[in-house]
C-alpha cells in the first residue's frame, strides 16, 4: 500500500462480515470501504443507524478485524500497537470504572500511554479544566452524569498527546453549552495541528466544522470528498413567500423561471435559484401581490445526506 | 520496560476492581467461618485433634481460595467487553497479551491477599487450639497460593471467549480434575487394555496436576516437605501458568470486540 505524504488515516476496500449468532449466515456490514483522512483536517463520517461507522472505527482502533482489505493510520497497519501512543480514542457512550474518581481514572490511562510520572500529574489537571470538569476531579465516577462522562471520554483520547484523534459521536450526551465547546475543542486540536476523525449523526456539527466528508450508507461510501463539493454554489436557493398572486400570474412565473413552487394557504412559497431572485421579486411585485418574506437558502448536507440515504435504500 | 509499567497499571486497577467485589468478601467470610468451625469438628473425635483442626483449616482456605479465583476470574475479560471499558485500555498502546497478563497478575495478587488473610485466620485458630505451627504449615499455605495462580490463569483463559457460566462451568471442571489426574493415571495403568492406560497417561500430561501443591498431609502430619518437591512445584506453576497466559492471547487476539 503506498501512503501518500499527506495522507494520516487510509482504509482501502475494508470488508467486514459478522455472522449474527452461531450456525447462522454471515452477514455483510462493510461492502470494500476506501477512504483517506489527510494530515490536520477535521474529516466527518457520517451515515445513518447501522450504516457501518462504528465498526469502521473499530476496525481503526484494531477492536475488530477486516474480513478483507486494509486499514492503517500513520502508516502503520491498524492491528499493530506501535503507533498508539500518537492516537486518542472516544468510544460512543463511553464507561469507565465507577469506582476510580476522574483524576485517577485519566493517571490510569496516562500510565498506559506511557506518559512519564512527572508529567502525569500536570497533563491530567490540565485537561481536566480543558473539558470543564476541574471541580469534580476527586469525585468518583459514579457520581458522573452522562454528559460528564463523554468528557472524561475526551480527555482520556487526549491525555497522551496524540497526534490523530478519533472521537465517535463526541456531541452524544451533550446540552448545547456542551456542544459548542467541544466544538471549539475540535477545531482547537486542529490549530494544534492535530488530525481528527469524527463519526457523527449531527451534520449541523459537521458542516460547521469538518473540512472533508465521507457518508456510508449500509456499508458502502457513498460520498466523499471537501465540504464546499457537497454544498456548491448553484445549489444555493432563496425562499419567497408572497401572499395575493393571481393564479394566471403565478402560472407565468413559473413558466418563466426555474423554480418551485409550494401552497401554504392562500400564500405560495417559491423556491427560486439565486441567480433568478431579483427578477422573480420584479414581477411579483408588479402584479401587486404582497412579498411576506426573502429567504436564503443553502442547500445542507442533510439535503446531500438524505438523497444519498434514500439512493442507498433504492440500491 | 513500558510493557511492564503498562501490566503493572492494568494489574493495579484489577486488584481495586477486585477487591471491590462483594462475592469475594462473601466467600472470604465463609472461609473464616470454615477454619473456625475446625474447632468444633476436632472435639468429635478423641484422636489427632490439631491433625483434624488444620486439615478442616487448610482445606478451607484451598477451598474457598479456588472459589475466590474461579468466581472472581471468570468476570474478569467479559465484565472489560461488556461494559466496553476494553475500548478505551486497546486503543491505547496496549497489546492484547499485556491486558490478559496484566488482570491475570491483579487477580492473582487479590488472591494471595486473601489467601494471606486465611492463613493468619488459621494460625490464630491454630494458636487457640494450642495445636502445633511449624514453617511447613507456611509452605504448604504458600504452595496453595501457587495452585490458585495457576486457577486464576486458567479462569482468565476461559473468560477470554466465552460466557462467565462456562468459564466458570470449565473452570473448575479443570480444578477437579486436576486433583483427580494422579487417581485417573493410577487407575488406568492397572487396565488391561492398552487404549485406556494411553488415555490416562495423556488426561495426565495435559490436565493440570493440581497434587503437586498438595502438602496438607506432609505439613499437618509433621512430615517433611522436600525442597524438589517445593522447586518442581514452583517450575509446574510457571510453566503451567505461562503455557495457559500464552493459549489465552492467542485466542484473545483473534476477538473481535463488537
Amino acid at each position: 500500500m503506498s501512503f501518500g505524504s499527506r495522507e494520516i488515516v487510509r482504509v482501502e476496500g475494508v470488508v467486514k462480515d459478522f455472522r449474527p449468532g452461531f450456525g447462522l449466515r454471515r452477514k455483510r456490514v462493510l461492502h470494500g470501504v476506501t477512504f483517506e483522512v489527510l494530515d490536520n483536517e477535521i474529516f466527518g463520517f457520517v451515515g445513518p443507524n447501522g450504516a457501518g461507522k462504528t465498526t469502521t472505527l473499530k476496525i481503526l482502533m484494531g477492536l475488530i478485524r477486516p474480513t478483507e482489505g486494509r486499514a492503517s493510520i500513520l502508516g502503520c497497519d491498524v492491528e499493530e500497537s506501535k503507533f498508539r501512543h500518537q492516537i486518542g480514542f472516544l468510544p460512543e457512550n463511553p464507561y469507565f470504572y465507577p469506582f476510580l474518581t476522574a483524576r485517577e481514572i485519566l493517571d490510569f490511562y496516562a500510565r498506559l500511554s506511557g506518559v512519564a510520572g512527572s508529567e502525569r500529574a500536570r497533563r491530567v489537571e490540565r485537561l481536566l479544566d480543558l473539558v470543564n470538569l476541574g471541580h469534580a476531579m476527586d469525585a468518583r465516577l459514579r457520581t458522573f452524569s452522562k454528559g460528564m462522562l463523554q468528557r472524561v471520554g475526551i480527555a482520556q483520547a487526549l491525555i497522551h498527546d496524540p497526534k490523530v484523534v478519533f472521537l465517535d459521536e463526541p456531541m452524544s450526551g451533550l446540552d448545547p453549552l456542551g456542544r459548542m465547546e467541544i466544538r471549539d475543542l475540535i477545531l482547537s486540536l486542529r490549530a494544534e495541528g492535530k488530525t481528527v476523525f469524527m463519526n457523527t449523526h449531527i451534520l449541523s456539527d459537521v458542516e460547521s466544522i469538518c473540512d472533508r466528508v465521507a457518508i456510508i450508507v449500509k456499508g458502502r461510501i457513498r460520498h466523499q470528498g471537501k465540504m464546499e463539493d457537497f454544498l456548491p454554489d448553484d445549489r444555493r436557493t432563496t425562499h419567497v413567500l408572497i401572499s395575493s398572486l393571481p393564479p394566471e400570474t403565478a402560472d407565468q412565473i413559473g413558466e418563466s423561471f426555474d423554480l418551485e413552487m409550494r401552497g401554504l394557504g392562500e400564500r405560495l412559497e417559491l423556491r427560486v435559484a439565486e441567480k433568478d431572485v431579483n427578477a422573480v421579486l420584479e414581477a411579483v411585485m408588479r402584479v401587486g401581490a404582497e412579498v411576506v418574506s426573502v429567504t436564503p437558502h443553502r442547500n445542507s448536507l442533510e439535503d446531500v445526506f438524505l438523497d444519498a440515504v434514500r439512493a442507498g435504500g433504492d440500491a | 520496560m513500558g510493557a511492564l509499567l503498562r501490566i503493572q497499571a492494568l494489574a493495579t486497577n484489577t486488584f481495586r476492581e477486585a477487591i471491590r467485589n462483594k462475592l469475594l468478601y462473601t466467600l472470604l467470610g465463609f472461609g473464616f467461618l470454615m477454619i473456625a468451625s475446625g474447632v468444633l469438628l476436632s472435639t468429635l473425635s478423641y484422636v489427632e485433634v490439631d491433625e483434624i483442626l488444620q486439615d478442616m483449616g487448610m482445606s478451607a482456605i484451598r477451598f474457598f481460595g479456588a472459589g475466590i479465583a474461579t468466581f472472581v476470574g471468570i468476570g474478569l475479560i467479559h465484565n472489560e467487553v461488556d461494559r466496553r471499558t476494553i475500548f478505551t485500555i486497546l486503543s491505547k498502546p496496549v497489546s492484547r497479551s499485556e491486558f490478559l497478563i496484566g488482570k491475570w497478575a491483579g487477580l492473582t495478587f487479590t488472591v494471595w491477599l486473601q489467601v494471606a488473610l486465611m492463613a493468619v485466620a488459621f494460625w490464630i485458630v491454630s494458636a487457640l487450639a494450642g495445636a502445633p505451627i511449624t514453617s511447613d504449615h507456611f509452605v504448604a499455605i504458600a504452595l496453595i497460593g501457587l495452585e490458585l495462580m495457576v486457577l486464576v490463569a486458567i479462569a482468565t483463559l476461559f473468560s477470554a471467549f466465552t460466557t462467565p457460566m462456562l468459564a466458570a462451568f470449565f473452570t473448575i471442571g479443570l480444578w477437579m480434575i486436576g486433583h483427580l489426574t494422579r487417581d485417573l493415571q493410577a487407575l488406568s495403568q492397572q487396565s488391561d487394555l492398552e487404549s485406556v492406560t494411553m488415555m490416562g497417561t495423556w488426561v495426565f500430561q495435559l490436565m493440570p496436576d493440581f497434587e503437586v501443591f498438595n502438602k496438607t498431609l506432609e505439613a499437618v502430619h509433621g512430615l517433611p516437605i522436600e525442597t524438589n518437591e517445593i522447586g518442581l512445584a514452583i517450575v509446574y506453576a510457571a510453566g503451567y501458568t505461562a503455557c495457559t497466559l500464552m493459549l489465552g492471547t492467542m485466542i484473545f487476539s483473534r476477538r473481535d470486540f463488537k
